[in-house]
């Protein structure tokens, strides 16, 4: 009974936190497709300002790359600086396989090319986003494979490299030996609108677009959840808490990192194909090191490890970043009279919220038990050497 | 478990009907918006802030109407200040905002191509007019590269115009320049390998080679922080007489200008020129190694718009005194030239969003003349691409920390 009540206990947890989830997708479905259309201006404007789909559309492709990222950082404890490289890389899968670019090609797999576009490689949706995640999960491979050996520090150098080279390699990839792979700086537009056999969503499908990306991200909340309780999952905590001790009990060490860096990678590259989807291309100009310090942040700030903390921190610094420091600003100056600009304080704000962070609450919004007893442990134990010190000191 | 769902249901049921209860649907508004979409964060801030003011005093001046309608201005922002720069993310949300906003029913901007290329698609299948005043990517209205410009245009009719001329032009006078007036035979153009340096560049070695000059195509990398030497010296090596920077300032200028004077010599000795990307910077303006750098800018600086006299110098003069200094750059100038467009295609439309679309690509060409538009400059706008007919390049060279107007350039 003891050793199953914790089991029971964290699953009813995930329950509890999965309708939560699904009431919030429900309910910004159901207005968006029902009742705002019918409603008054007042409400419409209340909505669009303070939770526009759109933007809300956006958050869920961040849940997607901070779970991703999770997976790598919150469950094996392996510090990516990088991430934003998969992103990329999903993204570009999109490009590649859902727009008239590959215009040498005419292939048409069940896709949705546009009247007069039908040069290039047009895949179903769903093929692309498979294919997406298997492509980056191969890179995550290619990456992991000579990396995995190296520890803290140097890994994480590494893949800040890993970060820099891929997208600095979409940039300048419009003339690869004469090949142009990914038109460079121009990036890839025009893609295809979602077919899901017959069911066109079209380019303001909103409602449509978000429930879609809430589905992704909720499989992949699901998968999160389900990896982190198998086997493999708890051999990755094994590796972040103590590596040696792992090794110790029988874990092998580089295959399991190998397959959180894998695993992790297919996040990014579903995100990357959700992302270039809503936007309707793919720019090189995103992505640089600072969405992976965003991603890395709202894993961080979340609850390294836990599923749900990391959701709530990509919900939270998402709509930040999108809206929510300009609509207080607005309501600010408004109820003020100042002219503050509030966007542009954004990096103040989120340096100020990783520090007091850091010193009140390590462990992040909504910790992971494990994380918490060792945060707890660390303060038990630098509580008990300062008493030590004060006793020699006094003797 | 089942309270919980209960009460999830609960939670939804009630908000919902609490936001039906609120009303039915809106009326038609009879204030019609003009949305203006810039990067108000990052390194385009000043001069994005110094062109919502002059769009703002173009409207005011005008009365707050466009013939029959009364005209208001709704400002949205298309960077983040995470990026310090426009982002694809907040384009595509503005997009979106912009049709969803039923009052609105024109666009003027927007300030980055890339930015357009995102919003473009979306207000074309809403059918909104969209007029820019900075937009100088080729692809947005004519043939450039594959699919281009049809791609932007899901609907097959148009619905974009700029006011100032594409890149394709700049690229082509400075060529012209280069290789007819100064005889240089080789040159070596550099991109920042970013989409309007790369553009530009294309379009410059493009015409100098049509001319029967040889090109050494070199890149500026912002990120290479140990400069630019190697790249000069293989431009010495390689027999060129002078360089081209196609790109913008920002992107790591000083040490570009600085090493190119180090390896190269001052512009005296190896001739050097840029596009306006490199105008209105106080920077650059400042730098000794800049003295003699050749440039151009599309359509008329802004010192030529004040030296030029009447309407445009007032209205100059206006701004400066409500705002207390001259508009950040030409380009400010050029939103209030886009923002007059608009105005004038709403007041000879019905107050619908077709109506004003109509009012520019259907018909006749809706025309500004040099008397109307704040920059001095006349110019009717193509139905078939939105382009302005009349192309005014100026040609500038910095002399005594200044960027002094040379002439008109002629494009053959």
């Amino acid at each position: 009974m003891t050793n199953t009540a914790p089991a029971h206990t964290a699953a009813s947890s995930n329950r509890k936190w999965a309708i939560g989830f699904t009431t919030v997708v429900a309910f910004f479905f159901l207005l968006n497709k029902f009742v705002l259309p019918e409603a008054s201006g007042q409400v419409q404007k209340f909505f669009n300002a303070w939770f526009s789909l759109t933007s809300m559309a956006e958050i869920m492709i961040w849940i997607l790359m901070a779970l991703g990222l999770n997976i790598i950082v919150g469950y094996a404890g392996l510090l990516d600086l990088g991430y934003v490289a998969f992103w990329a890389l999903g993204g570009y899968v999109a490009g590649w396989l859902m727009s008239p670019f590959l215009s040498s090609f005419q292939i048409n797999f069940f896709g949705n090319a546009r009247a007069g576009l039908e040069q290039g490689i047009h895949f179903h949706v769903f093929l692309v986003l498979i294919l997406g995640g298997v492509f980056t999960a191969i890179w995550g491979i290619i990456i992991g494979g000579p990396t995995l050996r190296l520890k803290s520090d140097y890994l994480a150098l590494v893949t800040l490299g890993f970060g820099e080279i891929i997208p600095q390699f979409m940039l300048n990839g419009a003339d690869i030996g004469g090949l142009n792979v990914t038109n460079g700086s121009q990036g890839i537009g025009g893609l295809d609108d979602v077919n899901l056999f017959g069911y066109v969503i079209g380019t303001f499908a909103l409602p449509e677009k978000f429930l879609m990306v809430s589905l992704m991200a909720g499989a992949m909340i699901f998968f999160s959840i389900r990896l982190r309780d198998g086997r493999l999952g708890r051999a990755w905590l094994a590796i972040r808490e103590d590596e040696l001790a792992a090794s110790m009990m029988g874990v092998p060490l580089w295959r399991t990192k190998f397959y959180s860096y894998a695993i992790g990678a297919v996040g990014g590259g579903i995100g990357g194909v959700g992302f270039a989807i809503l936007v309707g291309g793919v720019y090189a100009d995103r992505f640089n090191f600072v969405i992976s310090i965003i991603i890395l942040a709202m894993v961080v700030l979340g609850g390294m490890g836990n599923v749900w903390g990391v959701v709530v921190g990509a919900t939270v610094l998402a709509w930040i970043n999108s809206i929510g420091l300009i609509q207080v600003g607005e309501l600010v100056n408004n109820s003020f009279g100042t002219d503050i600009n509030f966007p542009s304080y954004q990096f103040l704000l989120f340096g100020l919220l990783l520090v007091l962070m850091m010193l009140f609450r390590r462990e992040g919004f909504i910790p992971e038990a494990r994380i918490r007893m060792v945060m707890n442990e660390e303060k038990t134990e630098d509580l008990d050497k300062v008493s030590d010190e004060t006793k020699i000191a006094s003797n | 478990m089942i309270k919980s769902i209960k009460i999830g249901a609960l939670a939804v049921s009630g908000a919902l009907a609490l936001a039906a209860c609120s009303g039915g649907g809106d009326s038609a508004s009879e204030v019609l918006v003009v949305g203006t979409d810039l990067p108000l964060q990052g390194a385009s801030a000043d001069a994005s802030k110094s062109t919502n003011e002059v769009v703002a005093l173009v409207l005011e001046q005008a009365g707050g109407k466009a013939g029959d309608f009364t005209v208001e201005i709704k400002e949205y922002d298309d960077s983040t200040a995470a990026k310090g720069a426009w982002d694809d993310a907040a384009c595509a949300k503005n997009a979106q905002d912009h049709v969803a906003n039923t009052a609105e029913v024109a666009v003027m901007g927007t300030y980055n191509s890339g930015c357009a290329k995102i919003i473009i698609p979306v207000l074309n299948q809403a059918g909104m007019l969209m007029v820019s005043h900075a937009n100088t990517y080729p692809g947005l209205t004519v043939e450039w590269d594959k699919g281009e410009p049809g791609l932007y245009y899901p609907s097959g009719a148009r619905n974009y115009a700029r006011v100032i001329a594409h890149d394709g032009f700049q690229g082509t006078a400075a060529a012209q320049f280069l290789f007819n007036e100064q005889g240089v035979k080789t040159l070596a153009v550099m991109d920042d390998t970013q989409a309007y340096g790369i553009g530009i560049a294309d379009a410059v070695q493009i015409e100098f080679e049509r001319l029967g000059g040889t090109v050494i195509r070199e890149s500026w990398d912002v990120k290479q922080t140990q400069g630019y030497t190697a790249t000069f010296e293989k431009i010495k090596a390689s027999g060129a007489t002078a360089v081209y920077y196609g790109g913008i300032f920002d992107n790591n200028g000083v040490q570009l200008v600085k090493d190119k004077t180090t390896v190269l010599g001052d512009n005296t000795a190896f001739l050097a020129m840029a596009p306006d990307g490199f105008s209105g910077y106080p920077t650059l303006r400042e730098m000794p190694e800049a003295e003699g750098l050749w440039m151009t800018f599309a359509g008329k600086s802004l010192d030529g718009i004040i030296k030029g006299g009447g309407a445009p110098a007032k209205f100059i003069e206006d701004y400066t005194a409500k705002y207390g200094a001259q508009p950040n750059s030409s380009y400010a100038v050029y939103g209030g030239v886009a923002m007059q467009v608009i105005l004038k295609a709403i007041a000879a439309s019905d107050g619908t969003r077709q109506g004003v679309l109509d009012a520019v690509f259907a018909g006749e060409s809706l025309c500004l003349t040099a008397e109307e538009s704040i920059s001095g400059m006349g110019f009717c706008l193509s139905t078939e691409t939105g382009d302005v007919d009349t192309v005014t390049m100026t040609l500038q060279q910095m002399l005594g920390g200044v960027e002094t107007d040379v002439r008109t350039l002629d494009i053959s």
